[in-house]
């Protein structure tokens, strides 16, 4: 088409004079990479205002900085817990205000959860689970015996009683880890007696007086309560 | 919001809030208004914590809620507002030299706060008064309180929208998030304080909730009988030396003040968005002298100044040689100053009869000018970071030699121990200390400086758009 003209010798499309290259003359290299990532300059840069007031900007700005960092909005990243529990950490600590949003001009959504609050709940939380699985495992464990019983296999009920008393000792260590205050261990105790008390009725009524099964029941009770019962 | 504002909102947040408000911030930012939970997801951070930096962003005015349909609450970060955070020491240091230390000490308690009551305020910064002050003598409320008002009057300090209260009492569904409303006429009402046993304050801008709102008053033109009825006691100026003034600043080539009629001995106004421009227009030659050279400068003013110019005319015009003239211009078509406007001669746009004529666009220059400051500040931070990063070790040394010396000091010690410990630091120490303490200072005060060009070129970028 109208391209073909040159008959492949190099021309411009347009006047070269417009842009202000002279005709023939060499034109500027092409640039391959990025530019440098600090150019040279030819001029200096202007000194910086100096002033009474741009020097009292100076220092409120530095002290704003330090202050930010102390007030209670400037939420600190948890640091992973080290291995050796520094001594000075304890005295390097910056304590803090406690800041309370007020909840009238926030969405509802914001309030945390009481699920999350440590206080109150966490210890009900432990409670309950840990009433739940202590009732379980007492609940399993009396299933266990009444399938025993059931069947009558004296050796077998050997096996499964170590094997039971072995769970049993881990549901324990389970029940004391659960418990974090030793206070609450008393209260936990003594519900969990009257609930036991009926476990035991109910038991009376099923159980047979094998013996394998009464060391199976005192070395129930003396696990939880920690001290022995005489039947 | 281009990469360099986000970058710098990002340092700003990390530096005043901590790394989780800053990502939560920063994602907000890129991507607009969200939800809650998709917050939480795509962050990848804890409810719980994203809930805590929503409300510290909140408490500062930097992010808002809208309840959408189906009771969805959807939080949006606002960009400027967080970029605004540069300019709080300028903003201290304008109350201190307007209201003196009770309204620089009110207008920092509220910069670092977000938000807070009156009378919160007022409390605060009364009792830090009484401990800078002599012993004995306590602040009185009454003249904070006083000068709060005085900072609302003069639109310093602004009301927040409230929830109002519903008439109705009874516990109904309460609705996912409050709706902030406020009118324009108690924006700068300022409650009535009972200030217990430290004097009561009368209400102030009774007058203004009865007429129009202050905040609104438009630009009208001013006679000249009225400026000379104005203007304070002491200036002692006569009509005629008044006149002679007014003359000679609506003929300034810079066009602040303009003359719009004859009526009443003379009609002036202000013209805010010329002076605006003239302003952001001196920035632009500053930057081209101070970048290029004064050969450039020249050639920039004069394109300026005629508009259009071809390749020859500038050479002409500007009495330069024609290869510095074209090597120079093309610097400055590179730098993006200066911009090539085409005017074909023929409906084929065929380049050999085609005109290219050299312009400035002001509004144009003004904004690529704007977000290279913002990139420069953005490395300014950065760098300041990296050395303070890079002193750490002995910058926390020094500071426990001075909390060593100071409490020593407290407990009363002899020039000698004291000299012992002060030797704990070595002379190369105290010198890597000094530069590093020079450097930061610097770094600062350049911040400080690129901030007032981003407030002028920001200004007339929003003045033409608004004309627009």
């Amino acid at each position: 088409m109208a391209g073909n003209k040159g008959r492949g010798r190099a021309a411009y499309t347009f006047n070269i004079e417009a842009v202000g290259f002279g005709r023939g003359e060499k034109l500027p290299d092409v640039v391959l990479k990025p530019p440098p990532l600090f150019p040279d300059t030819d001029y200096k840069p202007v000194p910086l205002k100096a002033g009474e007031g741009e020097d009292y900007m100076l220092a409120l700005k530095q002290e704003l900085r330090e202050t930010m960092k102390r007030m209670p909005y400037y939420i600190e990243t948890p640091e992973e817990k080290q291995d050796i529990e520094r001594y000075s950490k304890r005295y390097m600590k910056v304590y803090k205000e406690e800041w309370i949003p007020d909840w009238r001009r926030l969405p509802r959504e914001m309030m945390p959860r009481k699920k999350c609050k440590k206080a109150g709940p966490k210890s009900e939380k432990a409670k309950d689970t840990g009433k739940g699985t202590s009732l379980t495992n007492t609940a399993d464990v009396l299933k266990k015996i009444e399938e025993l019983e059931k069947r009558g296999d004296g050796e077998k009920s050997d096996e499964e009683n170590e094997e039971k008393e072995g769970s049993k000792e881990k549901s324990k260590e389970g029940d004391e880890e659960e418990d974090d205050d030793a206070a609450e261990q008393e209260e936990y105790d003594e519900e969990e007696q009257e609930e036991v008390m009926v476990y035991l009725g109910k038991m009376t009524t099923l159980i047979h007086t094998l013996k394998m099964e009464m060391i199976l029941v005192q070395t129930v009770t003396t696990t939880w309560m920690k001290q022995p019962i005489k039947l | 919001m281009t990469q360099a504002e986000i970058k710098l909102c990002s340092l700003l947040l990390q530096e005043h809030f901590g790394e989780i408000v800053e990502k939560i911030g920063v994602h907000l930012i890129r991507t607009g208004s969200q939800p809650l939970r998709v917050i939480a997801h795509d962050t990848g951070t804890s409810l719980d914590q994203v809930k805590k930096a929503l409300c510290v962003l909140i408490q500062h005015n930097l992010v808002i809620y809208q309840v959408h349909k189906r009771g969805v609450v959807e939080y949006e970060a606002q960009c400027s507002r967080v970029l605004r955070m540069l300019r709080y020491p300028r903003y201290i240091y304008t109350a201190k030299t307007l209201y003196s230390d009770t309204g620089e000490l009110i207008v920092e308690e509220l910069l670092l706060n977000g938000k807070m009551t009156m009378s919160a305020v007022v409390k605060k910064v009364a009792d830090r008064l009484t401990e800078t002050m002599e012993d004995g003598k306590t602040m009185d409320y009454a003249e904070v309180s006083n000068t709060f008002v005085r900072l609302a009057d003069t639109h310093f300090v602004q009301r927040c929208p409230w929830v109002p209260a519903t008439e109705n009492s009874d516990p109904g569904p309460l609705p996912p998030a409050p709706i902030l409303v406020i009118s324009e006429k108690d924006m700068y009402l300022v409650p009535k304080l009972s200030l217990i046993g430290k004097g009561k304050r009368r209400r102030s801008s009774d007058e203004d909730a009865a007429g129009e709102p202050k905040a609104k008053r438009p630009k009208h033109n001013t006679d000249n009988k009225e400026i000379f009825r104005s203007l304070p006691v002491g200036y002692n100026i006569s009509k005629q030396v008044l006149d002679q003034y007014l003359t000679l600043l609506a003929d300034d080539p810079l066009e602040f003040v303009g003359k719009s009629g004859d009526s009443g001995g003379g009609m002036y106004v202000i013209n805010l968005h010329k002076a605006l421009g003239s302003l952001a227009t001196a920035t632009l030659e500053s930057v081209v002298q101070e970048r290029f050279g004064s050969r450039c400068a020249r050639i920039f003013r004069l394109v300026l100044q005629k508009k259009h110019l071809e390749q020859k005319q500038v050479e002409d015009f500007a009495m330069i040689p024609a290869k510095e003239a074209k090597d120079m211009l093309y610097k400055m078509l590179s730098g993006n100053f200066i911009s090539l406007q085409e005017i074909p001669k023929t409906p084929d746009h065929a380049p050999s009869r085609t005109f290219y004529l050299y312009t400035v666009n002001i509004l144009s220059a003004a904004r690529m000018l704007l977000h290279r400051c913002y990139k420069s500040i953005a490395n300014l931070i950065e760098r300041r970071q990296f050395e303070t990063k890079e002193n750490k070790r002995l910058l926390e040394k020094s500071q426990r030699v001075e909390a060593i010396i100071a409490s020593m000091q407290a407990t009363g010690a002899e020039d000698a121990q004291l000299q012992e410990i002060e030797e704990m630091i070595t002379v190369p120490e105290r010198q890597q200390l000094e530069t590093l303490k020079r450097n930061v200072n610097k770094l600062d005060a350049s911040e400080i400086q690129v901030d007032e060009t981003i407030f002028l070129l920001e200004s007339y970028i929003e003045s033409t758009m608004k004309r627009q």
